[in-house]
């Protein structure tokens, strides 16, 4: 398997949508945790929690957001360009191909993840201080804000390289990514919050150590995100290994 | 081949086979839901021949290449690539190279890196990348982004990656679409060489008259049915030229 995943790495760095995906995804980032800290009132924005809240918002959600992105499109780009083809020309044991994906999927979802939480928690910082608000935050919810933030973006690289292996197709892919993170689960934090505490995205944050009244604690958010990601990769696997590809 | 084809003209006259066959197709059927792409085919090849795989659109052809190459699992019967179903090869690259589509690649990669990618993944040394590229004329471009490529090198570059493991087998679909008549030229006298140094080739195609030039041995399928299984000395000896056994086999004929 290590043959293909150097192959996995020279196809991510062959191409420029690495370097795409990461410049959209800082500059939502930087949107993002701006727009929080600079729309909150003070009040909201002098409590631990509300200082959390604008960093996790900007960098954890949309870390994660295009973590999935990635895993999804390393096998949907793979469909829609027809290298597919030729990978499993070279590679006919399919499972050598996705375990290689899901191995740089994840290394590179944690990079992105780390990129635009490290990002958030300067620029939401920063942007406190500017505000006039004493900063809150510790050390640790530093390190649990990255750390958090990072693995929760490999988890989810893993969840869309799944997603992305059982629909094929890069535009329902990326559409059904989107459409979850961003409006399915706001959907249920708002009408059944009970349940979507268990939701993958609202577990994304509550790995972060967000609103751990509420939400449930990093590392069980972490074990619950895990199962999720390892569902998502046994779904996918007889996706890929068992059907035919055009 | 066969010198005694005078008397012995049916698809069925090779009977006897000395070596195992590089590419041996028995009772091959694929189906897709009620439609029936590939029925019961069987056909064999030999080291050192190149055999067209002609038909109609439709008729099976690149299914059965599929299934050949594991892309596709059969409905029933068996394909092996030299004696083993191809997922089961260990390094497939160094055994078989296939073109199956004409732009297997990504718009933004350049030619050297899809290659790179491949070589890779198939434990091949980079350096066989420069010489494929050589071999195939691709060197000044290489380290262009392929959306800038014709439809020309875009075959060239798909047949440098079939050549990556210098395999024993090579399988084309419709390798000259796209080729000047220059590149036409140097495909067939590349396919030549190849076969005459041992190598094998099945080569899927409408063009006729390309294909007449340069293959030794032609299956014709219709229907996902082998409808033939010829020499082309065997059709010279009956008087037969390919258009006239072609047209009088399939049902494209007819229309």
């Amino acid at each position: 398997m290590r043959a293909q995943l150097r192959s996995e790495f020279a196809k991510l760095r062959s191409t420029r949508t690495i370097l795409g995906l990461s410049a959209a995804m800082l500059g939502l980032v930087l949107l993002v945790t701006l727009l929080h800290a600079f729309s909150l009132s003070t009040t909201d924005l002098a409590s631990r929690s509300g200082q959390v809240r604008v960093l996790v918002e900007g960098g954890e959600l949309v870390g994660a957001l295009f973590a999935g992105l990635l895993g999804a499109m390393s096998l949907t780009g793979e469909f829609r360009h027809g290298t597919i083809r030729p990978t499993f020309l070279v590679t006919p044991r399919r499972g050598r191909v996705i375990a290689a994906k899901t191995v740089a999927s994840t290394l590179t979802g944690f990079v992105l993840g780390l990129m635009a939480t490290a990002l958030a928690a300067a620029a939401g910082t920063l942007a406190l201080a500017a505000r006039g608000v004493t900063v809150q935050l510790d050390s640790g919810n530093y390190v649990v804000l990255l750390v958090g933030g990072a693995a929760a973006a490999s988890l989810w690289a893993v969840i869309g390289l799944g997603l992305g292996a059982i629909v094929r197709n890069q535009v329902a892919a990326i559409v059904g990514l989107c459409v979850w993170l961003l409006f399915i689960e706001n959907l249920l934090v708002d009408s059944l919050p009970g349940v979507s505490r268990y939701a993958p995205g609202v577990l994304g944050r509550a790995i972060t150590g967000q609103q751990t009244g509420t939400l449930h604690t990093p590392a069980l958010a972490a074990l619950l995100l895990v199962l999720y990601a390892a569902a998502a990769a046994a779904a996918g696997w007889p996706a890929i290994t068992r059907r035919d590809v055009d | 081949m066969s010198s005694h084809a005078y008397g012995n003209n049916g698809p069925s006259s090779r009977g006897v086979v000395t070596a195992e066959p590089v590419v041996a197709v028995t009772s091959l059927t694929k189906r897709f839901g009620a439609f029936v792409a590939v029925d019961d085919l069987t056909f064999a090849l030999e080291a050192g021949t190149v055999t067209g795989f002609l038909g109609p659109n439709g008729a099976g052809k690149t299914t059965t290449l599929r299934v050949l190459l594991g892309l596709a699992e059969p409905t029933a019967g068996r394909a092996l690539v030299f004696g083993r179903p191809y997922q089961e090869l260990e390094q497939p690259a160094r055994l078989a190279g296939a073109v199956l589509e004409s732009n297997d690649f990504h718009p933004g990669r350049s030619g050297r890196d899809h290659l790179r990618v491949l070589a890779l993944a198939a434990d091949i040394p980079p350096s066989r990348v420069d010489e494929v590229l050589d071999l195939v004329g691709l060197v000044a471009p290489a380290a262009r982004q392929v959306k800038t490529y014709s439809l020309g090198m875009r075959q060239r570059l798909g047949l440098a990656a079939a050549l990556l493991g210098e395999p024993e087998l090579l399988v084309l679909d419709e390798p000259a679409n796209g080729l000047d008549p220059a590149g036409v030229h140097w495909l067939r006298t590349f396919l030549r060489s190849f076969a005459d140094r041992g190598g094998t080739v099945l080569v899927a195609s409408h063009a006729l008259a390309e294909v007449a030039q340069t293959v030794d041995r032609v299956l014709i399928i219709d229907g996902g049915r082998l409808v033939a299984s010829t020499s082309l000395e065997e059709l010279a000896g009956r008087g037969q030229t390919l258009d006239d056994a072609y047209l009088q086999l399939t049902t494209e004929a007819a229309s």
